[in-house]
């Protein structure tokens, strides 16, 4: 009795949440990606982030050692732990017309669209990509 | 900047201590009361603390979201389902708690998702992951591990002993 009575109140308030579940889901629709957690529109490949050359801006999202081992030629490093400390220096060279290139290790690593979406909701910065596969693909492009 | 540096010490030690003392009273006060004014303190207060950490998420499912994916156990799409429907859930269950309405289901829903919430914070340190959220969704990327671990563990506890005193307290919507 006392069981089927705690089932029936779980089954009750799992149903109940779901209404208010679904009316976010509907308000923020176009907020978030069901398929991909970067929408493609904020994603870029790393060819077409070379063919941008000089306009774009790379930045490295990787902890301070990984960025000091090796980096895309001309990166910046811009990673969470010392947020405050390095965003001056991608504000030095950031101008309004040049496009921003995150990249962490691979594709499975999160630090890239972390550091993305803090660079456009809190830096305000437009034209910030992800880059896709990460460190890892741009190695392998070198080869 | 002394002023910012001294916070950002106090809010990691802040929470697991103030979860740890919550949880020994808890624990103490079981041993030694079956008083139904102390267990409803108490319901209020982990009913506040769910309705506290589900509103945050609820307010940025986007970013909880990413928490989620953080943890590299679910597929991505299913993680945008469960930030949209677990802060809700956690609302509602606390205010179930709060109110004493399908009391049982509640302690039953938040124990659940408690203990998956601690296997998943193991697992993920054992893998290596760094982990940047709790169950207090992006408000606690700033605690470590232990912190994480302390405070969940603290709500565990306070959770068991609740459910441990409806033996003896009746709530409204219950069978008993």
């Amino acid at each position: 009795m006392v069981k089927s009575s705690l089932v029936r109140q779980a089954l009750i308030l799992a149903a109940l949440a779901l209404v208010p579940g679904f009316g976010e889901a509907i308000y923020f629709r176009d907020k978030i990606s069901w398929q991909s957690p970067v929408p493609a529109s904020e994603m870029v490949t790393v060819a077409q982030a070379r063919a941008w050359g000089d306009n774009a801006i790379w930045i490295d999202a990787r902890p301070d050692a990984e960025f000091a081992s090796d980096h895309v030629p001309g990166a910046v490093s811009l990673n969470e732990d010392r947020w405050n400390e390095l965003l001056p220096q991608v504000l030095a060279v950031w101008s309004p017309e040049k496009k921003v290139v995150v990249y962490c290790s691979s594709l499975s690593c999160n630090a890239s669209r972390e550091v993305a979406r803090r660079l456009r909701k809190e830096a305000q910065l437009p034209n910030v990509f992800v880059l896709k596969g990460g460190w890892e693909e741009w190695l392998r492009s070198r080869k | 900047m002394a002023q910012v540096a001294q916070m950002k010490m106090f809010w990691p030690i802040f929470w697991p201590v103030f979860a740890a003392i919550l949880a020994a009273i808890a624990i103490i006060v079981l041993a030694v009361s079956k008083r139904l004014t102390f267990w409803r303190i108490v319901d209020l207060i982990v009913g506040g603390i769910f309705i506290y950490a589900g509103a945050i998420k609820a307010l940025d499912p986007v970013q909880f979201a990413n928490d989620i994916d953080n943890y590299k156990i679910l597929p991505w799409t299913i993680g945008v389902g469960l930030a949209f429907y677990l802060p809700w859930l956690e609302m509602l269950c606390g205010l179930a708690l709060i109110f004493r309405l399908f009391h049982r289901g509640a302690f039953a829903i938040l124990t659940a998702l408690i203990s998956i919430f601690l296997v998943a914070t193991i697992a993920a340190k054992l893998r290596g992951l760094d982990i940047t959220c709790g169950c207090f969704g992006h408000a606690s990327q700033h605690w470590n591990f232990s912190a994480h671990l302390a405070v969940d563990l603290a709500i565990l506890a306070a959770l068991l002993a609740l459910w441990l005193s409806t033996r003896a307290v009746p709530a409204r919507g219950s069978d008993r």
